[in-house]
């Protein structure tokens, strides 16, 4: 490996810094009075605590899963404080009472909010460790009729929506951690776009950890009614800590008739040092319903960071032409581990699903794609085509590629396709004669490789995702 | 495989089998080896679809037959006339009957010196002696497979083939099994030693003479020395009703080249494990197969290829047609070491649904520890390409007629790669008469 490219990965987290607010913390530990104080504290109906001691028993029946290609320690879940919200402040109207310390962190973040919201017409909704403290341009969204808010406000508000879709689509025993989270979520956001409505805005969240040991489980749900039609962004950067952080997450979209739902993430927490101590765990479920005819939903994510990635955003096409997408980079340096791909499952007729995965391995990390593309008996016609490539850094990386297809109807096409590659030095030759330095040719092939993943971006996070890729494998080609 | 309270279905076959096993013979190694492998028996269970390696292929059906070992073999009114239908040029051929092998269908006599055929047993004298413990089970690991550690305790007909260094082996070697009557289970074994430089083509093939419920375990081991040349082709015709399980190991040395070709084309419940291992530099293999299957057939393909030191070379095409409610299964895992820079490894895996009620679950894997390699895999399911059958109508053939002809033109691709002449013949007709539907 040539030095130029060595030094290039080896840059240190250049987010790493802890924000100093107050945050109200509940003791360590889970059991039901820890949700029914998370359910009090959040004075939820009595449904939903219903809703989440259904699920912590199941969970309490389940199995830690062992079955995916990542390794670390076990965790202790009642080492864990399970809730903690920044100290209770009356309701924000504009951005100016947003505590100065959280817009400072933006700052740095290279995210201010105002500019940002400002240039590009992003409205985006705050969640910082559990609990939103601004929401922004909600009424503009309402004059046409979105809801765009936290759960917690769409459970006082919108109970009835919450109820009719909570659970829907990742049902409170769906897996390990789904059960945790549909046990303990504290927020996260809740989007509802009216029939016929197409969201004139891209709405955007960023995920923030912040507590010290104080694990995350957001929930996050939306609903697209008869061909309306989203797209929304999740950006996540994380300040740096030395104890993992778990983070599961549940994420369920559906869409009914017509409609089009873009969902894209940007995933950049803290991976751990390059001697793999500390980092976030990712731990996941994703998943939407394309529940009506002509539907579509579209995952596109960026995962860069945590020490342990885990998720598979899938596509369940149960109506009559409905389509999938997936869009994938995940690149993994140091001690990284990502163990990522999807799931589509085609169950209505001429339903359709595209795979573009593209894992980028450096240092001693490990990138796995594990898909699942299963053709039912009733999904005639259906239509699915895979392409995952990998690309190693380095000589003491891993790459691995665990497609899974199923099929059951004669009337199917389904290709999957999958290539390994690296960056050579007759490429970087090249580019070198070219005049060419080597960190801007890794990063120009690195972009190239991922061309295709990135055009699927809404503009903005595009150009964040590139910059981190470039950043993120800085020296370690070669 | 986990190993758990002790499995029923082992159990009784164990204790059936205490009685018949046979006291010490001549080659302690072997006898610890059989007494190792029953001991690892008692200890595992049989897979059920909760395994992830067996997920697709429920063998629970297994169970409720207690399948004895073939004792004495019964009926010996098969006459040479019968078995050579099978064969065909064949410098070596070697019978076996429900698992015994029939040292008079048998014609070990070769004008060829180059080749050494023995029993397992005769495994005991002279330069041979060496040969059971340096190479006999070293791949066959049975600590996690029930299937190879059931296939090791009580084997003993087994044959072992050795081909001489720089020996070029003109006509095929041809081991055929038969199975004669119904639920009796058939334990074949066989050790092929291809020394240094030598060349050698077998053909391994399993056919029954009824339409009955019987079991094969087969474990094949096969060692390909330095710059030696192995062509092995695997064509399993088992009754319709049979189980048939085997288990297929392959090492590569440097410079060797590995060809295996499986034809799966009889059996209830087939399941073929193969692992080859390039364990030296320049290390080549070419894996192919085709399932050929129909009614209520499954068939199970599982191959892994170990790219283990640099400059390995593998090529797969592992091809299905799936009709009638019957259900293909294929998982091919290509593993590239730490250190095997430059490898050039592909995969293809292409099924074709031709039914409704048909099923296809496919799992090509790629695992790469190594960032200077060429790795590629890729699948498809699908049915025939509707413009093809177009073009064949828009010449005058009925569509029935292009159907059938795009059908053997799919499997063509594989029965080509066989490089016995009369078998491919007998092959390609019978692929033939499969496709000809309507």
């Amino acid at each position: 490996m040539s030095a130029v490219l060595q030094n290039l990965v080896n840059q240190p987290y250049k987010h790493g810094f802890v924000t100093d607010i107050e945050a109200d913390i509940a003791p360590k530990g889970l059991n039901e009075d820890i949700i029914r104080l998370i359910s009090s504290k959040k004075s939820e109906p009595e449904w939903l605590l219903a809703f989440r001691l259904e699920a912590y028993r199941k969970w309490l029946d389940m199995a830690e899963p062992a079955w995916q290609n990542v390794k670390y320690p076990k965790i202790n879940f009642q080492d864990i404080s399970y809730y903690s919200a920044p100290k209770p402040k009356k309701k924000l109207a504009s951005m100016d009472e947003v505590d100065p310390e959280l817009l400072r962190t933006f700052e740095k973040l290279g995210v201010p909010m105002h500019e940002r919201a400002a240039l590009a017409g992003v409205a985006v909704d705050v969640i910082f460790d559990s609990v939103s403290v601004a929401t922004t341009y909600k009424e503009k969204l309402a004059e046409v009729g979105i809801i765009f808010c936290s759960i917690s406000e769409a459970v006082q508000k919108y109970p009835e929506l919450i109820r009719q879709y909570l659970g829907t689509v990742v049902p409170p025993g769906d897996n390990y951690y789904a059960a945790l989270n549909s046990a303990v979520f504290t927020d996260g956001s809740f989007c509802f776009i009216p029939k016929g409505v197409k969201c004139p805005m891209d709405l955007s969240t960023y995920f923030r950890i912040n507590t010290e040991e104080s694990g995350q489980f957001e929930r996050t749900l939306i609903i697209a009614e008869e061909g309306a039609s989203v797209s929304y962004l999740e950006g996540c950067t994380a300040p740096r800590f030395d104890t993992n952080q778990l983070h599961a997450a549940v994420v369920e979209l559906v869409a009914l008739d017509d409609a089009d739902i873009k969902y894209s993430t940007v995933q950049n927490w803290y991976a751990g040092d390059e001697n793999g101590i500390g980092g976030i765990y990712n731990f996941v479920t994703k998943r939407g319903l394309a529940k009506g005819r002509n539907s579509r939903i579209s995952w596109t994510q960026v995962e860069t960071g945590s020490a342990i990635t885990w998720k598979y955003p899938s596509c369940i096409l149960r109506g009559e032409n409905s389509v999938g997408e997936f869009y994938s980079v995940a690149v993994t340096n140091h001690h990284q581990q990502a163990d990522t791909g999807t799931k589509m499952i085609h169950i209505g007729p001429n339903t359709r699903s595209t795979i573009v995965s593209k894992g980028i391995s450096a240092g001693q990390s490990n990138s796995s794609y594990r898909g699942l593309v299963r053709i039912a008996p009733t999904a005639r016609n259906a239509r699915n085509y895979s392409q995952c490539d990998s690309m190693l850094i380095g000589s003491h990386c891993g790459a691995h590629t665990f497609p899974y297809i199923q099929v059951q109807n004669e009337s199917a096409q389904v290709e999957h396709e999958a290539s390994t590659s690296r960056i050579g030095e007759d490429q970087l030759f090249y580019f070198a004669q070219r005049g060419i330095g080597a960190e801007e040719a890794v990063s120009m092939i690195i972009n190239g490789f991922c061309k295709e993943v990135f055009q699927q971006l809404p503009l903005e996070f595009a150009v964040e995702a590139t910059k981190l890729l470039s950043f993120k494998l800085e020296g370690s080609v070669g | 495989m986990n190993t758990v309270a002790r499995d029923d279905y082992l159990e009784r076959l164990i204790e059936s089998w205490k009685k018949e096993i046979s006291p010490a013979r001549s080659i302690p190694y072997l006898d610890q080896l059989r007494a190792n492998a029953l001991g690892r028996v008692e200890l595992l269970r049989l897979p059920t679809i909760r395994d992830e390696e067996w997920r697709f292929t429920d063998i629970s059906s297994l169970r409720n037959t207690p399948f004895p070992r073939a004792s004495a073999v019964a009926s010996t009114d098969l006459d040479d006339q019968r078995v050579d239908a099978f064969l065909d040029e064949t410098a070596c051929k070697l019978v076996f009957i429900d698992g015994q092998y029939m040292p008079g269908l048998s014609n070990l006599a070769t004008d060829d010196d180059s080749i050494t055929v023995c029993s397992l047993s005769e495994l005991t004298t002279g330069a041979r002696a060496h040969i059971a413990e340096q190479y006999l089970g070293q791949l066959a690991s049975f600590q996690e497979n029930v299937f190879v550690a059931l296939n090791t305790a009580l084997m003993h007909e087994g044959v072992c083939i050795v081909v001489s260094a720089d020996a070029a082996v003109k006509v095929p070697l041809h081991i055929l099994y038969i199975s004669s009557s119904k639920d009796v289970a058939a334990y074949p074994r066989c050790l092929l030693i291809a020394e240094m430089g030598a060349r050698v083509t077998l053909v391994e093939e399993y056919v029954a003479l009824h339409e009955g419920v019987s079991l094969t375990n087969a474990v094949m081991e096969v060692y390909v020395m330095d710059s030696a040349s192995v062509n092995h082709v695997r064509v399993q015709h088992e009754s319709q009703q049979a189980f048939h399980i085997a288990n297929s190991f392959a090492q590569v040395a440097k410079a060797a080249h590995y060809d295996s070709l499986n034809l799966a084309l009889g059996a209830r419940i087939s399941r073929f494990d193969e692992r080859i291992t390039l364990a030296g530099e320049n290390a080549e293999c070419e894996v192919d197969g085709l399932a050929l299957i129909a009614d209520r057939q499954l068939a199970d393909t599982h191959t892994f290829i170990d790219h283990a030191l640099p400059y390995g070379k593998s090529r797969q095409l592992h091809k299905c047609i799936v009709d009638g409610n019957a259900h293909g299964v294929f998982s091919g895992k290509i593993m590239v070491r730490p250190h095997a820079q430059l490898t050039d490894a592909r995969q293809l895996n292409r099924s074709l649904l031709l039914s409704d009620k048909a099923r296809m679950d496919t799992k090509p894997q790629l695992e790469i520890f190594a960032d200077d390699v060429k790795c590629a895999h890729g699948a498809t399911v699908g049915q025939l390409d509707k413009e093809s059958l177009f073009y064949l109508q828009s010449r005058g053939l009925a569509e029935v007629a292009a159907r059938n002809l795009l059908t053997y033109a799919f499997g063509g691709e594989i029965i080509d790669r066989v490089v016995v002449p009369s078998l491919k013949r007998r092959l390609e007709e019978y692929i033939l008469a499969r496709t000809r539907i309507g």
